[in-house]
């Protein structure tokens, strides 16, 4: 009885704050606007809220990893549990202006944007050996948009116009005329999948959302 | 009372919502609709039938999805993967195949946990599920590091790469490829597209993921909102052509119109 | 037993050869400058010529939703577009939906020698963090002061007199976006098209094609990744770290090329065969 309750409940909710937002973008009624703020406020509030749970769940997960000694995994976690701990302390010694302290602001900067930045230069190589790889004219499909993909790679680099002059100009006509009316084919149709799906959600027949199996 | 600019838009919301009504009333009351199978979904028990033989665990990752569920366009995804998701569960659990989830989702935590959570109950293994089996990291980087670290320690015999992606597709796809999983993805982020196309073996793409649960479940009213969307892209279709022959002559009514 | 041929090499050349071609190739350029010509897409042009519009006290956002690992991509067209909001002497907020966003604005404030000359709180500020994406930038959109309350160093919003009198998007020029993600497409939904603030996007590569279909009459101009930052930097005569990634990009580019057709090169010659 309670599970039921509970799940006429969200979907109940899901439902009235889905007519306000809806109402309060196409209606200019000023008491709808005001409380459809309200809800984009309280929507923001919560979402910082999850930044906790975020940080709760690594602390409880790599908690129990060192405690229970797990093996292989247990140091690994007891550093992660450390450098959270360290970082949030250092960050809580200057609370308005986090990096006016050296050792965070020396940690940020040499490790933090380093790390970030290797992470998401792998990137080109691994777009390297998958084009190697994936682009192989089986067809004439495949063979269309190997020479489209050239062209338009070719075009990204200044190094395209000294082989061709001509390779900026043809790369930007696929780029303006054969990309972009697909993308915008793509744009309207998922919007269309964005809406029902939005619809199910709305009349509870999305089970995912509610946590049921499909 | 409708706000100036916004008149069409709430025309077109109307009609399509009337539509997804009608269609699911009909499917409700028997009307039969038809789904062409999508060659990513059929793929799924075949993915965890490799996993159960080589005895080997399957992957299943939502992507970054922008860390958030209240992402209007990157939080669909996820709650559509994690549609998929209770679906792979349960087909996992009957074949004894482990199923590792990683994200980088805070709040979708709760609804990963619940649905899996649900799948072992279903399937009469509660006592199976590990919360462990979940794993969060916080961030893209070390989600992406945690996921490439797992393809390289566990070997995973399949990945299913399902939701909002980012640069990290491109990485999981290859990596995937490098331990010779079989892949399905699936996105909506067009930008991602090509790289799970290219590197994946079956991929779900753009509004396909949002109708994959009409693929599992055949649910009424799930096919009565595609057959609407359906009807709805053939109005948009039928504008443009009038709209490019109309433009021939100079006028600018249906601009206007839809501009209103 | 059959005879692997050059042809057959050629489609199964080891990822890590390819890999170590590619780290030397990237390398090289920074020992030896290529220096190649950088041609400029309408995209940047039109996005230096809404820029340029721009008057006196014109009150600019500038959303910073790129993290610390794109800066290769977007930290240059950032400086850039800086570089000329000061020159046109318009009053600059900056906000960020990523944590590490404040070490972006900070990063940018270093980099453009036309800060010294201005005063924080007065010529430009930087109000922080936010969260919670699309629903945020739409309160953004109607009232700031919900969002936030200080700036990111602690001080009380109305204490900034860059601030005075501007709380919404009725207030506010012009609204730039520096995304990895989707934020752009919040800012057209919630500042373009309700209040027709006349927003550019500063993206990565991956997202250029994205919004073009935007383009430009919903944005007004945008650019993607280095080679737009490279563009910009052309456009206003101030080469910088875009300039120099231009030649690694030359290098890269050519090498995948030259892979992929080497590849289908093998994969014709054998295709008989199989």
């Amino acid at each position: 009885m309670a599970e039921v309750v509970r799940r006429e409940v969200v979907y109940a909710l899901t439902a009235i704050i889905t007519v306000i937002m809806i109402a309060d973008f196409f209606l200019a009624i000023p008491q709808v606007n005001a409380v459809a703020g309200e809800l984009r406020t309280w929507a923001t509030i919560i979402s910082t809220m999850a930044l906790t749970l975020g940080a709760v769940n690594i602390i409880r997960v790599h908690s129990r990893n060192v405690r229970k000694r797990v093996p292989g995994v247990w140091y690994h976690s007891a550093f992660l549990v450390f450098i959270f701990a360290l970082v949030t302390l250092l960050g809580l010694t200057n609370i308005d202006n986090p990096s006016a302290n050296p050792v965070y602001k020396w940690l940020f900067d040499h490790a933090y944007v380093s790390l970030g930045q290797t992470w998401y230069a792998i990137t080109g190589f691994y777009i390297a050996s998958a084009a190697y790889r994936a682009f192989r004219a089986r067809n004439i499909d495949a063979a269309l948009l190997l020479i489209a993909g050239i062209f338009v790679m070719l075009m990204n680099a200044p190094i395209g116009e000294v082989i061709w002059a001509q390779i900026p100009a043809i790369g930007r006509w696929f780029n303006d005329v054969g990309q972009v009316p697909a993308m915008r084919t793509f744009l309207i149709v998922a919007a269309f999948g964005l809406l029902a799906f939005g619809f199910r959600t709305l009349l509870g027949r999305e089970r995912g959302f509610y946590g049921e199996v499909a | 009372m409708i706000v100036a600019g916004r008149q069409t838009a709430f025309v077109f919301l109307i009609v399509t919502v009337a539509l997804f009504y009608i269609f699911l009333e009909m499917a409700r009351r028997g009307r039969r609709i038809p789904i062409r199978t999508f060659p990513a979904i059929a793929a799924i028990p075949e993915a965890i039938g490799r996993c159960a033989e080589m005895g080997k665990p399957l992957l299943y990752t939502s992507g970054y999805a922008m860390e958030t569920l209240s992402n209007p366009d990157q939080g669909p995804q996820t709650l559509a993967s994690i549609s998929i998701l209770s679906h792979v569960a349960r087909l996992a659990v009957k074949a004894g195949v482990k199923l590792y989830y990683f994200t980088c989702i805070r709040d979708s935590l709760p609804l990963v946990e619940e649905t899996l959570r649900t799948a072992y109950l279903e399937e009469g293994k509660p006592e199976e599920f590990d919360p462990l089996q979940i794993n969060y990291q916080a961030g893209q980087s070390p989600y992406l590091n945690a996921v490439l670290g797992f393809m390289q320690r566990e070997r995973p015999a399949a990945n299913i790469l399902m939701g909002g992606f980012y640069y990290e597709s491109v990485v999981m796809g290859e990596g995937g490829n490098t331990i010779g999983a079989m892949q399905i993805a699936g996105t909506a982020n067009t930008h991602q597209m090509p790289f799970l196309i290219a590197t994946c073996d079956y991929c779900l793409i753009a509004e396909e993921l949002y109708a994959a649960s009409a693929n599992i479940t055949q649910d009424p009213w799930v096919l009565g909102c595609l057959r609407g969307e359906d009807i709805m892209k053939i109005v948009i279709l039928a504008l443009l052509i009038v709209g490019f022959v109309i433009s021939f002559t100079g006028t600018t009514f249906l601009i206007d119109v839809l501009k209103r | 037993m059959s005879q692997e041929t050059i042809w057959d090499r050629l489609q199964r050349i080891d990822r890590r050869v390819i890999y170590w071609l590619l780290f030397i190739l990237l390398i090289l350029p920074f020992l030896r400058p290529l220096g190649l010509p950088i041609s400029i897409s309408p995209q940047s042009r039109s996005l230096l010529e809404g820029l340029r519009k721009l008057k006196e006290g014109d009150v600019v956002v500038i959303n910073i939703s790129s993290g610390v690992s794109a800066w290769p991509e977007c930290l240059p067209s950032l400086v850039a577009v800086s570089k000329v909001l000061i020159q046109q002497k318009a009053k600059i907020i900056y906000w960020t939906s990523f944590v590490d966003g404040h070490m972006t604005f900070e990063k940018i404030v270093e980099k453009v020698p036309g800060f010294k000359g201005l005063t924080y709180g007065v010529d430009y500020v930087h109000l922080g963090f936010y969260t919670g994406a699309e629903p945020t930038v739409a309160q953004l959109a109607t009232n700031i002061r919900a969002i936030f309350t200080t700036d990111y160093k602690g001080t009380p919003i109305d204490q900034l007199p860059i601030m005075k009198g501007v709380n919404s998007a009725k207030d506010v020029k012009m609204v730039i976006s520096s995304d990895t993600g989707d934020y752009g497409d919040y800012y057209i939904r919630q500042w373009r098209i309700p209040y027709g603030v006349p927003f550019a996007e500063i993206g990565i590569a991956m997202l250029f094609s994205n919004y073009q279909p935007y383009w430009p009459e919903i944005v007004f101009g945008m650019t993607g990744g280095a080679k737009g930052g490279a563009e910009l930097e052309k456009l206003i005569g101030e080469p910088g770290d875009a300039t120099v990634t231009m030649d690694a990009i030359n290098t890269s580019h050519l090498l995948v090329v030259v892979a992929v057709i080497l590849a289908n090169l093998g994969y014709a010659a054998t295709r008989r065969r199989r």
